[in-house]
């Protein structure tokens, strides 16, 4: 197996608790240049993969690359893999500067390199405030301040968006969509799938610690193509409901009076309606979005084990 | 090198190490008008004073009192030292900062390594400062009882050299407890409970026990961590008479003791 500059391998990670299996014969990759969605409900051992991958939790089996290279085998793993775990994991008495330039001497750099990455995620004027003034939104910066203080080609960030307000989403989004486009690998954990739908290019769904789906976020919604259903709205329901029946269209009557058919592409329901002089006042296909993909795949799967 | 570059930087970067020196400073003050005042009692009564052989808790050769007085701070000192070194361990899971510590560093035992040696140089610091201060102020009484500084004396130089290893070896012990006890509150209580009982504490047990186990059992006192200490600096007497190193051998196996195992837990703990 060849070895490619950024890609993150993880295979077989299994981790036992107990009687608890919370990670299991889990296997995916992450590509680099994109972002990649990591979802599943509470309780599917997101975070305990995540901290498997960072050598921080030791697996039961199984393991994880990062450019074919184990974390904890890197030299200067911040230069090479950055994460942000936790928003609150710095000293509540130190400032945000200062928290940077402890990792930063530990690991070599210029405490320059701190302020830069302060400046990077707009904390330079927070810079000398101690770390328990800061609100949640601010915590999060420092947190990818501190991942990209290495300047490192992978970034891993566990559920960001927790406690952002629309503005801090929008800029998350953003920035992690930039630093993909540079060509890092973006690997981001979250439940906030309408999120994840604006933000990843790929996903990794797992749900009971197991892998559900993998993949590009338009095949993995392609892959339920069956559930594509088209609204419409008439002034005749009687005479296109008939009309359809014909088809074997499946046809649903919705409480605010328009019908959804199911069965049926956007045009041939057009036709339809054509053929049988009916009119028409909406017309729409509706593909299923990622949340429904997400809680049909993981339906039955308890989130509490 | 980095590492402890940047342990030391972590310590300058909080208030918790000014805390510990103001406490540690007014401690000092106090010990040093104690030790005034049995400088007054021991210098006035002269060098005609006996000495007990029996109980030899104060063996009063003017250079002793000297001595006394240049490692002065020390009873407190060490235990402030102590606890500043569980502390610089058990903050990081306190403030949840292991996380980030050991995402930059997995391997785990250079984080532990890095901060015993800063813990030493801190405990050493705080010895340099105290000692600074008992020689410019300690002279100062002894001139005041019209008494010589005694910095010609040999016994004097030893006691003070004693007192830095005694320094160095409390802050290796607190590290050590502070890996084993990851609890901030569990850490500084537990030490602080076991530093204090043993010093005051361990000498009336064994004196009630006496030798009702045998003749061995009065001869463990020196096991007792703070006992171990007082032998090293001020060559306390001892039943059996065991030599001053032993004191300084039995601290070194403690601190090597908690600290190895310490970071042989650490090495192996999942960090959530």
């Amino acid at each position: 197996m060849t070895d490619v500059p950024g890609e993150i391998v993880v295979s077989h990670l299994t981790k036992q608790y107990g009687q608890l299996r919370a990670v299991d014969d889990l296997s995916f990759t992450v590509r680099p240049g994109r972002v990649t969605g990591f979802l599943g409900p509470n309780g599917a051992g997101k975070t305990t993969t995540l901290r498997m991958m960072l050598g921080l939790v030791r697996p039961t089996s199984g393991t994880a690359t990062f450019s074919g290279t184990p974390y904890v085998e890197l030299t200067e793993p911040i230069r090479h893999v950055g994460a942000v775990l936790e928003a609150s994991s710095a000293h509540k008495g130190r400032t945000g500067r200062n928290h940077l330039r402890v990792m930063a001497t530990a690991a070599g750099l210029p405490d320059s390199a701190a302020d830069l990455a302060l400046d990077r995620v707009g904390l330079t004027p927070a810079a000398n405030r101690k770390f328990k003034g800061y609100s949640l939104g601010m915590k999060q910066r420092l947190g990818i301040a501190a991942a990209m203080l290495g300047d490192p080609g992978v970034l891993i960030l566990d559920e960001p968006a927790n406690g952002l307000d629309p503005e801090g989403i929008r800029w998350m989004r953003d920035l992690l969509k930039a630093l993909a486009a540079q060509g890092r690998t973006v690997l981001v954990s979250s439940h906030l799938l309408a999120e994840m739908q604006l933000l990843a290019d790929d996903v990794v769904i797992i749900a009971a610690g197991q892998l559900i789906r993998q993949g590009p976020v338009g095949e993995v919604l392609a892959s339920l193509s069956g559930t594509l259903q088209v609204r419409v709205r008439t002034p005749q329901p009687a005479e296109l409901l008939a009309a359809l029946e014909k088809e074997q269209a499946e046809v649903a009557e919705l409480p605010d009076g328009a019908l959804t058919v199911t069965g049926l592409e956007v045009a041939h329901v057009g036709h339809v309606a054509f053929a049988a002089g009916v009119e028409l006042h909406e017309l729409t296909g509706e593909r299923a979005d990622l949340e429904q993909v997400f809680l049909q795949l993981t339906a039955g799967r308890a989130g509490i084990r | 090198m980095r590492l402890i570059r940047a342990e030391l930087l972590k310590l300058r970067t909080t208030s918790t190490w000014w805390i510990f020196a103001l406490v540690f400073l007014a401690l000092w003050a106090l010990t040093l008008a104690v030790n005034w005042f049995a400088t007054s009692v021991g210098l006035d009564a002269g060098s005609s004073i006996e000495v007990d052989p029996a109980t030899g808790d104060f063996v009063l050769h003017e250079s002793d009192i000297a001595a006394n007085l240049y490692t002065n701070g020390q009873f407190f000192g060490l235990l402030v030292v102590m606890l500043l070194a569980a502390i610089v361990v058990t903050s990081e899971y306190f403030q949840q900062t292991a996380t980030t510590a050991f995402l930059q560093t997995p391997r785990r035992e250079l984080v532990v390594g890095a901060k015993l040696v800063a813990a030493v140089l801190v405990g050493l610091a705080f010895w340099l400062v105290s000692t600074l201060l008992n020689l410019v102020l300690g002279a100062l009484i002894l001139a005041a009882y019209d008494s010589g500084p005694f910095f010609g004396s040999g016994a004097v130089w030893e006691a003070i050299l004693l007192n830095a290893l005694a320094y160095a070896l409390w802050a290796v012990f607190g590290v050590g407890a502070g890996v084993l006890i990851r609890s901030q509150i569990g850490a500084t209580v537990t030490l602080s409970v076991v530093y204090v009982l043993g010093y005051l504490g361990s000498n009336t047990f064994f004196l009630l026990i006496g030798d009702s186990f045998g003749e061995w059992f009065p001869k463990l006192q020196v096991l007792i961590p703070p006992l171990a200490s007082q032998l090293l600096v001020s060559g306390a007497s001892l039943p059996g008479s065991p030599p001053r190193w032993l004191g300084a051998v039995i601290l070194v196996l403690y601190a090597v003791l908690a600290g190895a195992v310490g970071t042989v837990i650490t090495r192996k703990r999942d960090i959530t």
